[in-house]
């Protein structure tokens, strides 16, 4: 049996518009990465939520993570780019 | 005149708590460097004139146009087709005429960007351009200076500040620009949400110059207008971005690969030659139904990985959205997908419609 455990996710600015929460928490298997999270992400959310996290930054635990083979922490912001002024 | 701490309009500043005469004074000596004087410029610069800061210089190369006015409120009607810098020169004189006051009409740009900040003691950038927003970060870094930011497009906003000698900078929280990101000419903004941010960004600018308070240093704050809510993201060092490794890494000139782009007036040639190219448009269908080049093929560049199989891949094809961003990014992954004869317009439909196709409308 996998073991799960829980991530807190915060969604912002595209991503919250595609998630249609500012936050939740997800169950994903005890050894999940950064990817494991973009492809339940993608899964739930779909083409909107691709489009966010394109160029966006996932932030564990405070820290940028680009490499999808890093393991996820507590936390997990989805913050996709800014623009604009 | 240098402005005078002791002058009777910052009484109220210096009664402040955690304030006082000591940071008035800060604030007369202080020299910022402010990128932009368009919605959030029109927020951040009347407020640092006004509060006694001695010396601000304004870079911006724009022009005020009429669908700036209801945000960009330095300017007003009788200013549209002025240089936006000038413009904001004239207001800021009025607000604090014993304030230096420099209006640079030119592009922060990467040869003059490192000069421009030489004795500056804080740079803020209040432009829409994420090009400049990775450029104002890495000269910040190298110049050992904070750098105050802001964004503003639809509904929502936000703020931080970048200072890497304290640990952090833009760059930790986005690494690389994003060229597919959109600008508030293609969404809309409300006018208010550049009030807020560009205000937020102006006490972030007063508490670095001034030593008060804890100023938003690895926090990034969001507002969002349709709720009125704000949100924190706190952010840490990334060991894994890029940096610029020195003044000259930063200030080389990049070369435009001349065998990716074709100029303006290089494509009406081969559009009126014997063997003309596809045109692919990769903007947004509201941008194409507003204007695009006859002939054209629209695939959003979203929608581009899902549909290459459309095109051929040994047909000569030029690809091209608004300002050359887009389809720069469209280009790549043409290239990686094995097109060999695709090109993209240098500067987009706008420059085509100013160099070649007036009676284009531009937006």
């Amino acid at each position: 049996m996998t073991v799960a455990r829980s991530i807190e996710v915060r969604y912002f600015a595209a991503a919250a518009d595609a998630a249609g929460r500012e936050e939740e928490t997800i169950a994903l298997p005890a050894a999940a990465t950064v990817g494991g999270l973009r492809a339940a992400l993608l899964e739930r959310y779909g083409a909107p939520m691709e489009r966010a996290l394109r160029t966006g930054s996932f932030l564990v635990d405070g820290v940028v993570s680009r490499d999808d083979a890093r393991p996820l922490g507590d936390r997990v912001d989805v913050l996709p780019p800014f623009a604009g002024g | 005149m240098p402005v005078d701490a002791a002058d009777p309009r910052f009484a109220r500043q210096r009664a402040l708590a955690g304030f006082g005469p000591e940071a008035q004074q800060r604030l007369a000596e202080a020299r910022v460097v402010v990128i932009g004087a368009g919605g959030l410029g029109s927020a951040v610069l009347p407020l640092l004139a006004a509060a006694g800061v001695g010396a601000i210089e304004v870079w911006d190369d724009d022009t005020v146009e009429a669908s700036n006015l209801h945000r960009q409120t330095l300017h007003s009607p009788a200013d549209v087709g002025r240089p936006k810098a000038e413009s904001a020169l004239d207001a800021l004189t009025r607000l604090a005429p014993d304030t230096e006051l420099v209006a640079h009409v030119a592009r922060f740009a990467p040869k003059v960007a490192l000069d421009a900040v030489l004795d500056a003691d804080l740079l803020v950038d209040a432009s829409d351009d994420p090009t400049t927003r990775y450029l104002a970060n890495d000269i910040a870094a190298v110049r050992g200076i904070p750098l105050v930011w802001g964004n503003a497009i639809g509904w929502a906003g936000q703020v931080g500040v970048a200072w890497d000698a304290r640990g952090v900078d833009y760059r930790d929280l986005f690494p690389e620009p994003d060229p597919a990101a959109d600008s508030c000419e293609t969404q809309g903004v409300l006018p208010s949400v550049c009030g807020v941010i560009g205000a937020a960004m102006a006490s972030e600018a007063l508490k670095v110059l001034t030593g008060s308070g804890e100023p938003l240093v690895g926090r990034a704050l969001l507002y969002d207008a349709r709720t009125g809510g704000t949100r924190e993201v706190a952010y840490r060092r990334d060991p894994d971005a890029p940096r610029v490794g020195s003044v000259d890494d930063l200030t080389a000139e990049k070369e435009p690969d001349r065998s990716r782009i074709v100029e303006p007036a290089e494509l009406r040639a081969l559009l009126d030659g014997d063997a003309p190219p596809m045109l692919l448009d990769v903007r947004h269908p509201h941008e194409f139904s507003f204007a695009h080049l006859e002939g054209a093929t629209l695939i959003p560049l979203d929608d581009l990985p899902s549909r290459i199989d459309e095109l051929d891949r040994e047909a000569p094809i030029v690809v091209y959205c608004h300002h050359g961003m887009r389809s720069g990014r469209a280009l790549d992954l043409m290239t990686r997908a094995g097109f060999t004869r695709a090109k993209h317009l240098n500067g987009g439909i706008d420059r085509w419609a100013r160099e070649v196709d007036p009676a284009l409308p531009r937006y």
